[in-house]
């Protein structure tokens, strides 16, 4: 679109920074009044649709004498702003807030005009604001007060081309009216995609339970309440909020329902996918239950491995980077709203949208987003250390019996007594792994215990995986290699055991996807054994992707 | 050292580093008009961490006359 920038001081290098939009400047810049008083001048011939004004707090009181002149010539420049705005209203006007750095040395009990002066302006724009649809306050004051005068400002490019700014300056300020001028052309996201663990609250519900995450008024769980804060601003300025997490629905809705520092409520979200599918496959089903574009999603997630997962197999998805130090979470999301869902106004209308999204939710089924997966799985480059337990494991090996819930299929809990105890006794074996992949090492995460119950069977008492690698089939293929252990041993028989628990539906799905199992027992609580032949081939249908090393 | 110089130069022109060497100087190329002198200028002091005392600027003919303030 076609914009002019007007200034008492030279923003010629300032508007070659501005990218995509046609700018005008116009020529000598101390006469920017007079640009604007007259319906001749070049910059009305133009025929922009917004028009900039940038105004120097310093060159605009040079010479002035004395507070009174000073606050009259404010009001004469702002009579002449509103007749051009009220003569133009089919043009945006952006009126820059005033930065006036302190002129001379002076004691302290003189006062301080500068902020009368700055106050002064700043009402007189709000003014016209209120009274003008098509004037908007700029707070370039704001942009001084975060990168700081000595930064934002240049005294030798002032005295050599009376440009003001530093380059940096020059490059931030253009940056926010390309936002401006982006956001008029109307580019902006409809929807933010939230995970949840480690992302609305610290911790994984799953593991750490109610009580476990972080999530507080105050301390170091407030740097997640802060976060859902400003989430749920985002959402009443008509951003559609939405949940995109690998979890138990139960487990969540405890966390919804029951945790009094959640800011978050469950009606907040237009949608809520919590179950254990890929993430690409959830998204891509959000974008066709809520009828919008993928290319109109943004997706939050802490994990660098579900990130990489979603803009390999859905590139039109934006995906920001994750803050490394979550004290920037709200920092991070103010860049968010900055970059996907800026805008200029509000109106009553995109307040209401979630709600209206809420109810036109409409269930389809769900394409198969399985050949991107595999893609995605073999680009990990994961690579699984599988070993027998030693010395040094015990103590991880009992914590991780201890703290795993979902992806355990007989959630039976030990001591490291009871785990040291097993590596000795005849027909045990224990095997922990480490899973490392191209974002670093996952560290063990793994533990199975196998224990011989007869010359030609075996059982698995204990199978678990940490979630922190889950939902990328590396158990299939360590149950994989164990069968085949098994086998070399000479056994034929492997006797596997789910246990139900209310929060091991990940071990549930697991061991439905193994094929060849007859059903020895079954109680009434949901609890099963099967029995595998495993003298002729493996329950694991899945084909191995990683790399297995054996330690 | 003369290659980042080169690069630096080409960044705050906003045009191709081939298009430069050395010897360029202001006027070989569009950009480089007196607005584009200062911002040469802004941009090697603040890459390479140096000032060049504004009386010196005027004697800046070609890329190559940035380098004895460069230092080491």
């Amino acid at each position: 679109m076609k914009c002019a920038v007007l200034s008492n001081v030279n923003v010629e290098s300032l508007a070659r920074r501005i990218e995509r939009h046609e700018v005008h400047v116009a020529q000598g810049y101390g006469a920017w009044t007079q640009e604007l008083a007259n319906p001749a001048s070049e910059t009305w011939a133009f025929g922009p649709s917004a028009v900039f004004l940038i105004v120097d707090g310093a060159e605009l009181f040079r010479g002035q004498r004395g507070l009174d002149p000073a606050l009259a010539e404010i009001d004469g420049h702002l009579a002449w702003i509103e007749r051009a705005a009220e003569r133009s209203r089919d043009i945006k006007f952006f009126l820059s807030t005033l930065d006036v750095p302190a002129r001379s040395p002076r004691a302290l009990k003189h006062g301080h005009p500068e902020r009368q002066l700055e106050q002064h302006w700043l009402a007189g724009i709000s003014r016209a604001s209120a009274n003008h649809a098509n004037v908007y306050v700029l707070d370039l004051k704001a942009l001084v007060e975060d990168v700081g005068r000595a930064q934002l400002y240049s005294s030798k490019r002032w005295y050599l081309g009376g440009l003001r700014f530093s380059v940096l300056g020059e490059k931030l300020i253009a940056k926010e009216l390309q936002r401006v001028l982006d956001a008029q052309v109307g580019a902006r996201k409809k929807c933010l995609l939230l995970d949840l663990d480690n992302t609305l609250w610290g911790g994984v519900i799953g593991e750490d339970g109610l009580q476990g995450i972080q999530l507080s008024e105050t301390g170091e769980g407030a740097r997640y309440k802060d976060f859902q804060r400003r989430i749920r601003q985002l959402g009443e300025m008509g951003v559609i909020l939405g949940i995109v997490s690998k979890n138990n629905e139960g487990d969540v809705f405890e966390v919804f329902d029951r945790h009094e520092q959640m800011v978050l409520k469950k009606e907040d979200f237009a949608i809520l996918k919590i179950d254990w599918s890929p993430k690409p496959e959830s998204i891509a089903a959000v974008a066709r239950d809520l009828e919008i574009g993928i290319d109109s999603l943004v997706f939050i997630d802490d994990s660098p491995v579900e990130r990489e997962a979603v803009r390999a197999a859905l590139p039109e998805v934006t995906v920001p980077e994750f803050p490394a130090d979550t004290c920037e979470l709200s920092a991070f999301l103010e860049q968010v709203y900055k970059d996907c869902f800026f805008t200029l106004e509000s109106t009553e209308e995109d307040r209401k949208r979630t709600g209206s999204y809420l109810a036109n939710a409409r269930r389809t089924a769900e394409r198969s987003a399985a050949e991107s997966l595999d893609d995605f799985l073999a680009a990990l480059r994961t690579k699984i250390s599988l070993g027998k337990l030693r010395d040094d494991d015990v103590q991880r090996a009992a914590q991780l019996t201890q703290k795993t819930n979902q992806l355990n299929l007989t959630t039976r809990r030990y001591t490291e007594q009871q785990v040291q105890a097993f590596r000795t006794t005849p027909g045990m074996a224990v095997s922990i792994a480490s899973v490392a992949d191209k974002y670093g090492d996952n560290g063990k995460v793994f533990l199975g215990i196998v224990r011989k119950l007869s010359a030609d069977t075996a059982e698995l008492d204990t199978f678990l995986m940490s979630c922190r690698v889950m939902g990328r089939f590396i158990e299939d293929q360590i149950l994989d290699h164990l069968v085949n252990e098994l086998r070399a041993d000479g056994l034929s028989r492997l006797r596997v055991h789910f246990v139900p628990t209310r929060k091991n539906a990940p071990a549930r799905s697991f061991v439905e996807r193994l094929a060849g199992g007859q059903v020895v027992s079954e109680d009434e609580s949901g609890g099963k054994t099967w029995e595998f032949d495993i003298a002729h081939g493996s329950p694991v249908t899945k084909p191995p992707y990683a790399e297995l090393l054996t330690r | 050292m003369e290659q980042k110089l080169i690069a630096v130069v080409a960044s705050a022109l906003g045009g191709p580093t081939s298009a430069l060497n050395l010897e360029t100087a202001p006027g070989d190329v569009e950009a480089w008009d007196s607005l584009g002198h200062i911002n040469v200028v802004s941009e090697v002091e603040a890459e390479f961490g140096v000032s060049i005392p504004i009386e010196n600027i005027a004697d800046i003919q070609r890329i190559s006359d940035f380098l004895p303030y460069l230092g080491k």
